[in-house]
Order: C-alpha cells, then sequence, then structure tokens
C-alpha cells in the first residue's frame, strides 16, 4: 500500500486516507519518508531523474512573468509620468488652437449671418421689383390695349357714368363695329360683395336688357360678348356670381348712352 | 478528522520547509520540491502522459502552478505529497488534451518501455557511481520493476501483464525490491 501510495498509484481519496493514518501513527509517516529517500537515492544512482532545465525553464518563466508584469507595471507608471510631464505644452497649445478656432468662427459665423440677411433682403427686393415690373408691365399692356381701343375707329366708344348708388363710379365700353365684339375698361368699380359680380347688359329699344357678359372687376380691358342690332345704351349690374339672364336693375353701378 | 498543519508534516522535515517556503513565497520551496519529489512526481505524470520529453514539460508546467497556487494549499486536506500528486495528474490530464500530444500520440507507435541509456544521459559523478554499483547489486528483476513502477509511469496491473506475472507477485516482488533497495543505501 505504502508502496503503491508513492507510485502514485492510489487515489485521491485513498492517499488522504494514507495521510491520515501517517497522522494517528507517526510510524507510517517514517516508513513512507524511508520509501521515497530510497526511490529517491536509486533516481540518484540511475540518473532517473528529470532533467535540471525542467526546474530552470520554470523558474525562469516565473522570472519573466515577474520581470513582464514589473515592467508593465514601470511602462504604465512612465505614460502617467509623461501624460503630466507633457500636460501643460498641450493644455497651452489646445488652448490657443481652441481661441483661435472659436475667434475665426465666430467671425465667420456673424459673416454667414450677415450674408445670410443681404440675400434675403436682395430676394425680396428682387421678388418686389419682379412684382413691380410685372404690375408695370399689365398696367403698360392695358394701357397699351385702352389706348388701341380708343384709338381704334372701328370701336363706338361708350362712357359709362357712375348711378345713384355708386356715384364715383365710371366704365368704358367699346364695341367693334365690324366684328360687334363688345369690350369692357374696368375703370373704377367697388370691389363686389362675396358672391356677386358685374353684368354688362345692351339696352336696345323697347326691349329688356340683353345680357353683353360678366367680368371681373380688377381686370381692365375684357373680351366680352357679341352685340349685334341697335344698341342705345350699355349699363353695369350687380348680381349673383355667374350671372343671370334678367338684370336687378335696381342695382345699376354704371350706365352710358352711345 | 482534519488534523493540525504540525501533525501531518510531522517527522518529514522536507516536507515542511517546503510549506513554509511557498507560504513566505520563497522560491526555494520549488528547488526543494524538485529535488525530493521530482523523479516520484514525473513518474506520476508519465502514468498518464506515455511521452517523457512531454512529461518534462509538463512538470515545468506544474512547477509554475504550484508556485502560483501555493497559498492555496491546505495542510487538512491532506499532505503536501498528496496535494503534489493532484496537480500533477490534473496537468497530466490536461496535457493529453492538447494537439501537440495527439499529435505525439499519432506518432509514438509503440512506447519505447525501457530505455536506460537515454535516462542515464546525465553525467555521472563519483557518487551516483557508487550508488549505482549499490543497486546493481539488486537482482535484475527488482530493478526492472522498480524502474517500471516508479520512473516510467506504468501501473502495477500493465507491469503484470508487460512482465507476464500475476498482479500480487508483481505487488510482493515491489514490495521487496524497495525493501532491498532501503537496506542497501
Amino acid at each position: 500500500m505504502l508502496e503503491s501510495y508513492l507510485m502514485g498509484e492510489l487515489s485521491d481519496e485513498e492517499m488522504k486516507e494514507v495521510d491520515r493514518l501517517a497522522v494517528r501513527h507517526p510510524v507510517i509517516g517514517q516508513e513512507l519518508e524511508k520509501i521515497r529517500k530510497g526511490i529517491l537515492t536509486y533516481a540518484e544512482a540511475t540518473g532517473n531523474r528529470p532533467h535540471p532545465d525542467v526546474l530552470r525553464a520554470a523558474l525562469k518563466t516565473l522570472q519573466d512573468d515577474q520581470e513582464d508584469t514589473q515592467a508593465g507595471l514601470s511602462k504604465l507608471q512612465d505614460t502617467a509620468e509623461n501624460r503630466i510631464k507633457s500636460f501643460p505644452v498641450w493644455y497651452v497649445a489646445a488652448s490657443v488652437l481652441l481661441l483661435v478656432s472659436i475667434t475665426f468662427n465666430l467671425i465667420l459665423f456673424r459673416k454667414l449671418r450677415e450674408n445670410r440677411e443681404e440675400i434675403r433682403s436682395l430676394t425680396t427686393q428682387r421678388t418686389l421689383l419682379a412684382e413691380q415690373v410685372e404690375t408695370a408691365s399689365l398696367k403698360l399692356d392695358d394701357a397699351e390695349t385702352r389706348i388701341a381701343h380708343f384709338t381704334n375707329e372701328d370701336n363706338i366708344r361708350v362712357r359709362m357714368e357712375g348711378s345713384e348708388i355708386s356715384p364715383r363710379s365710371f366704365a368704358h365700353v367699346f364695341w367693334n363695329k365690324k366684328t360687334n365684339t363688345v369690350f369692357i375698361s374696368v375703370d373704377n368699380l367697388p370691389e363686389p360683395p362675396h358672391g356677386h359680380q358685374y353684368q354688362l347688359w345692351a339696352i336696345k329699344p323697347g326691349q329688356s336688357p340683353i345680357d353683353a357678359g360678366i367680368f371681373d372687376y380688377n381686370e381692365q380691358i375684357q373680351k366680352l360678348k357679341v352685340i349685334k342690332g341697335d344698341v342705345m345704351a350699355f349699363a353695369v349690374t350687380l348680381e349673383k356670381e355667374g350671372g343671370t339672364p334678367h338684370a336687378t336693375v335696381e342695382k345699376t353701378y354704371v350706365k352710358g348712352f352711345l | 478528522m482534519s488534523p493540525p498543519t504540525q501533525n501531518i508534516t510531522k517527522g518529514n522535515s522536507v516536507e515542511k520547509d517546503i510549506v513554509h517556503y511557498l507560504k513566505t513565497r520563497d522560491k526555494k520551496a520549488l528547488q526543494l520540491i524538485f529535488e525530493n519529489y521530482g523523479p516520484v512526481l514525473l513518474n506520476m505524470i508519465l502514468r498518464i502522459v506515455k511521452d517523457r520529453p512531454m512529461a518534462q514539460d509538463t512538470l515545468q508546467e506544474v512547477l509554475i502552478k504550484i508556485w502560483k497556487n501555493g497559498q492555496a494549499y491546505k495542510a487538512e486536506n491532506g499532505s503536501l505529497f498528496t496535494w503534489l500528486t493532484r496537480v500533477c495528474r490534473n496537468a497530466a490530464i490536461d496535457k493529453t488534451r492538447t494537439k501537440d500530444y495527439k499529435l505525439s500520440e499519432k506518432s509514438n507507435t509503440a512506447v519505447d518501455l525501457v530505455n536506460i541509456s537515454e535516462l542515464a544521459a546525465h553525467e555521472e559523478r563519483t557518487e551516483q557511481l557508487y550508488m549505482r554499483q549499490m543497486i546493481d547489486q539488486l537482482p535484475s528483476v527488482q530493478q526492472k520493476l522498480i524502474d517500471l513502477a516508479y520512473f516510467q509511469g506504468y501501473t502495477q496491473k500493465e507491469i503484470a501483464k508487460f512482465m507476464k506475472m500475476p498482479l500480487g507477485t508483481v505487488k510482493t516482488r515491489i514490495r521487496l525490491a524497495i525493501r532491498n533497495l532501503r537496506s542497501i543505501i
């Protein structure tokens, strides 16, 4: 049993049992020691020992591990020291760079904001100008059209004056004798109430007013219907949107005779 | 049930010294283990790792493990030798699971059973020569039994098979061989 103990032939539990016995009976412990020494002597004599390099290599590995750990520690320390040492230089350099950057950015930002405002202002101005140009252009077109109508020898021009309900109003009708087409020139008519529209009527003797067309109050020259025959006057009434076949005479705004 | 440390190490000053050095983190512990238990521990490893160079590598790893876990050794759980044996067995089993071991196992078609000349490669000193002569007085069968059981990592069962002897005879003869060995040294 004791020989097997040193041979490594016993299980862990069996070995512990031998250990307990050795504690209880010192003679067992002594016997084990004697066997171990015998085997050791045998090993020495026969060179049957683990190669000394085994111990050397193990010690070297441990030594290297220790040095690595120490080197690692001192490297960490060095890095920390370097960081502390280099801190002021970095700090100053970084601060200066940061300040320069902030200043530069502020200038750029201000400039950018100014430019943006300028662009916005210019855009508005351009839009206004464009509107003005368009309005002027439209006015010019209207004026030209009006002049053309006024000067057209084929046109019969009728000025319609404001009635009692709108004394300041006035408008013109151009009636082309050749084509019989009626044009209206809205010169001064108040804005119609919501859902209402102006309508032009041709008045012939002994007849009800003849529908000459509805028109927008804000467009100056508008081409309306073709009216033939013996017209004695033109009048404009305010009607519901879309017009009506029968004129509402009491809502006559302007009227003019040929 | 748990015997105190001093009782375990009573009569074994080497074990006591080793435990002391392990606790005080003195590398002399490893040297003492190597010198006093090296051959026996290598034999334990050889029982599992059937390759001598690899077994020596394992022993080296065992020494490192002992150093790293030395403070974990508790005398109440058994003797230092039992603990060393456990560390060796675990390390040897781990070794057999490595890729290197599996490769070498394939190339080794048969284990070189007794290679005394290789084992005796160390330079023999005069003292060793003297001891060698003493040991040579032992019957060659007993020498072989000691060699197989304590240095080649063979179990008594394996030896019985190899030597074509009943297991009981192997056990008796090993005991006898050890007794004779003790008497001549």
